[in-house]
């Protein structure tokens, strides 16, 4: 019964292909290796994920919350057709961008989110993806929003999308964009990004372990940080959190 | 006249800052009094170019001087663009100088990032000629990048050269603990690797994203005081001895050479002649760089380099740290950050903090004299000081 | 009959001084007397003195690049324009047109556009 009842429940088996590692060169000179995920790494990424949850700010919280739910289904069987993949920097997870495939021939950009600010980890990452739907999954268009005024003027508007207003995205009320072929085939060269294959030590390193970000975003826990007295590297500080920590709420 | 010496300083951190305004401009106030230990104020001036509209506040000194209880002085806000700050401290050296106020206290302050993205850039390219280039859709990187454009054309200045200046600052940064960016950036991550062009995509061809300053909240404070006051003060006695300010003609399109930056020439020359110095007197520099191809071409105006001949200048490493004349030893406006009202004065207290010799690990040996120029514009108003230290 | 749009100059009715954009005195004698000025339609065609692709534009553009150009005109004097160009350069001869630069709420504003 159990058996039979979970399998009703669950995604059929998804038949994409795989997502062949790749790597990049970041502007500090250090570099990225992007790859897909394995479902026994996905309780280490909810661990990392889920601090974010409570950074009010650049939409971490949404963002964050979304990718949790989104990265947790994918390891309880209760999403179709996702593809996770990370970024890592020396083995220290820097971004987590996820997408899905809608019908045939119709995928969906999920999110974005980075963990280390000011290297345009997220453009690499987003690259990444719509190489995948575009090359790999050889899908002829990508629904795309953004929730971050950040994202929209990089992606939207910076890439020239086609609007569809008709098309309501799947993360809720906002009118779609789509990444069409012809426009991807026209902008490959400057949005796609990165080398194949990956050095064999590197992706080893890569693989052997999803080492925890070590400069997250965080919310500042001093109100008085404006002589940076709490060291954030995304750099704020917030007077609404002095109410939480009068109330004694952490 | 009187001369003026600069007795306290204060800053705060140049990031983002989720305070009103008005705190922002306060916060280094309350640094610089201590830093002082007077809290008797003659009179305040506040630097500021977005308080009315981006932070919906008007009278901002006002509430400046209210929320610093050094109510009943007088104050008032200077807004001359990206140069309100040196013109605010150029307002108060001429308070003290005339005779009329004893201490005068100078803040500036910006909250830009109240704003999003696409407000901010709109509001900034407000300084444009509004018929003539505001119109079409100009924006200060595009002013600036028109500008290099022909700079690489004329002087063969080339986009590794306006990399060495991101490089260099960023660099510098690392040693400033109020600077909005730290983060080294490599050559190689920057220009040379197949990833660069997502690195550092083009905000206004060719001026690249490194190329460009962040947009930055933040707040600086300067007091000025007459020699008697100064003398009292038990800290290194340094002077505003040149001061400099000229125009140039509002619209780029319409100056004769577009590669000259008559202003800056104009207002340096004056601060030199007032402090009965030398471009080649100077120590240490902070200069307006907005845009990389800024320091550069400011380093030529001013007197260091031979016209067409700064980026060379840059290349040898004469002006990093660890060179015969250091330029911009924060991070300058590119990795220190530039909220537009307090920018000219956090060069003041950069260059303070350098003849004290209080700026740590970016100390430059022996700096007696130092000089600022603060651009307003696109290189229309530009204010230019000369700082000695005389003890 | 549609009257053919140009942009202005600005002639001192003094001392003949030409100015793009209007200035309220003259900037070589100094006039005093206001409204002493004629209008002068400028030239369109000319060459390509700096140029730019500018991004990250205001918000009421919506497009991801612009095309911006500071041209020398056929009589000497200077404008910034826009411009549509497939591959400018220094010294490019050009032509203008003036057309709507740019939509700022409900205002159209016209200006001249480079080709």
């Amino acid at each position: 019964m159990p058996t039979e009842l979970e399998s009703l429940l669950r995604p059929k088996v998804s038949d994409a292909p795989p997502f062949p590692a790749k790597f990049m060169q970041l502007a500090d000179g250090t570099t990225m290796v992007i790859r897909s995920v394995e479902r026994d790494e996905i309780p280490l990424l909810l661990e990392y994920i889920q601090p974010l949850i409570k950074v009010e700010r650049d939409y971490y919280d949404i963002v964050a919350a979304r990718v949790f739910a989104e990265v947790l289904a994918q390891y309880v069987y209760r999403i179709q057709d996702e593809y996770i993949f990370i970024g890592q920097i020396n083995g220290e997870l820097a971004t987590i961008v996820n997408g899905r495939t809608l019908s045939p021939g119709i995928g969906v950009s999920l999110h974005t989110i980075a963990f280390k600010r000011g290297l345009q980890i997220g453009a690499h990452g987003f690259a990444a993806k719509m190489e995948y739907h575009m090359d790999f999954l050889n899908q002829d268009e990508v629904m795309i929003v953004a929730e971050s005024p950040i994202g929209f003027r990089k992606f939207l508007i910076g890439y020239d999308l086609e609007k569809r207003p008709q098309v309501i995205h799947e993360l809720g009320g906002v009118p779609s964009y789509a990444l069409t072929r012809k426009t991807f085939d026209k902008v490959r060269g400057t949005l796609v990004t990165g080398r194949r294959p990956v050095p064999k030590d590197l992706l080893d390193k890569a693989k052997a372990e999803i080492l925890p970000p070590s400069d997250p975003p965080v919310m500042a826990g001093d109100i008085l940080a404006a002589s940076r007295s709490v060291y954030d590297s995304t750099g704020s500080a917030f007077r609404g959190q002095r109410p939480k920590q009068e109330m004694g709420v952490k | 006249m009187q001369e003026v010496y600069i007795i306290g300083i204060g800053i705060t951190s140049f990031t983002r800052l989720d305070f009103p305004l008005y705190e922002i401009a306060a916060f280094p106030a309350m640094d610089a009094m201590k830093d002082c230990g007077i809290t008797e104020i003659d009179h305040l001036f506040v630097a500021n170019l977005g308080s009315g509209r981006i932070n919906r506040s008007t009278g901002l000194a006002s509430a400046v001087v209210d929320t610093l209880s050094l109510t009943p002085a007088g104050a008032e806000s200077v807004e001359n663009g990206p140069a309100s700050g040196a013109s605010a401290i150029k307002a108060g050296l001429m308070a003290i100088a005339s005779g009329m106020h004893n201490v005068v206290m100078i803040t500036g302050a910006e909250r830009m990032r109240e704003a999003n993205a696409l407000d901010a850039t709109e509001f900034m390219a407000t300084i444009t000629h509004p018929l003539a280039e505001q119109i079409y859709g100009v924006t200060l990187p595009a002013m600036a990048a028109m500008f290099t454009r022909l700079y690489m054309e004329k002087y063969g200045v080339t986009e590794r050269h306006l990399a060495m200046v991101a490089i260099k600052n960023h660099h510098n940064a690392m040693f400033n603990r109020f600077a909005h960016l730290h983060q080294v950036i490599t050559m190689e991550g920057i220009i040379d690797s197949p990833e660069a062009s997502t690195n550092n995509p083009y905000v206004a061809e060719p001026l690249r994203f490194f190329d460009c300053c962040p947009v930055s909240d933040g707040g600086a404070c300067v007091i000025l005081a007459n020699k008697e006051i100064a003398k009292k003060i038990k800290k290194p006695l340094i002077r505003i001895a040149g001061v400099g300010q000229a125009t140039d003609l509002h619209t780029v399109h319409e100056r004769d050479n577009p590669t000259d930056l008559l202003a800056v020439r104009r207002a340096a020359a004056q601060a030199f002649k007032m402090a009965e110095l030398k471009p080649k007197d100077v120590n240490v520099a902070e200069l307006h760089d907005a845009f990389t191809i800024l320091e550069i071409a400011e380093s030529e105006e001013v007197g260091f380099f031979k016209k067409g001949e700064g980026h060379i200048a840059l290349e040898n490493g004469v002006t990093s740290l660890k060179g015969k004349l250091p330029i911009n030893t924060s991070g300058g406006l590119k990795a220190k950050g530039h909220p537009v009202g307090a920018t000219g004065i956090a060069q003041v207290h950069e260059i303070v903090l350098q003849l004290r010799g209080d700026a740590g690990e970016r100390q430059v040996k022996n700096a007696r004299v130092g000089f600022t120029c603060n651009f307003g514009g696109f290189g229309n108003n530009v204010v230019c000081l000369t700082l000695v230290r005389e003890d | 009959m549609v009257e053919e749009k140009s942009l202005l100059a600005y002639k001192c009715k003094k001392c003949g001084q030409l100015h793009y954009p209007f200035r309220m005195r003259c900037k070589k004698c100094g006039n005093l007397s206001q409204f002493e000025f004629d209008t002068v339609p400028l030239p369109k065609n000319g060459k390509i003195v700096t140029y730019t692709y500018a991004y990250n534009l205001p918000g009421d553009f919506a497009v991801p690049k612009l095309g911006l150009a500071i041209v020398e005109l056929e009589n000497g004097m200077k404008v910034t324009g826009q411009m549509k160009i497939a591959n400018p350069k220094i010294g490019k001869a050009v032509k203008g047109k003036i057309e709507i630069v740019r939509n700022e709420g409900f205002t159209e504003r016209y200006g001249i556009v480079f080709y």
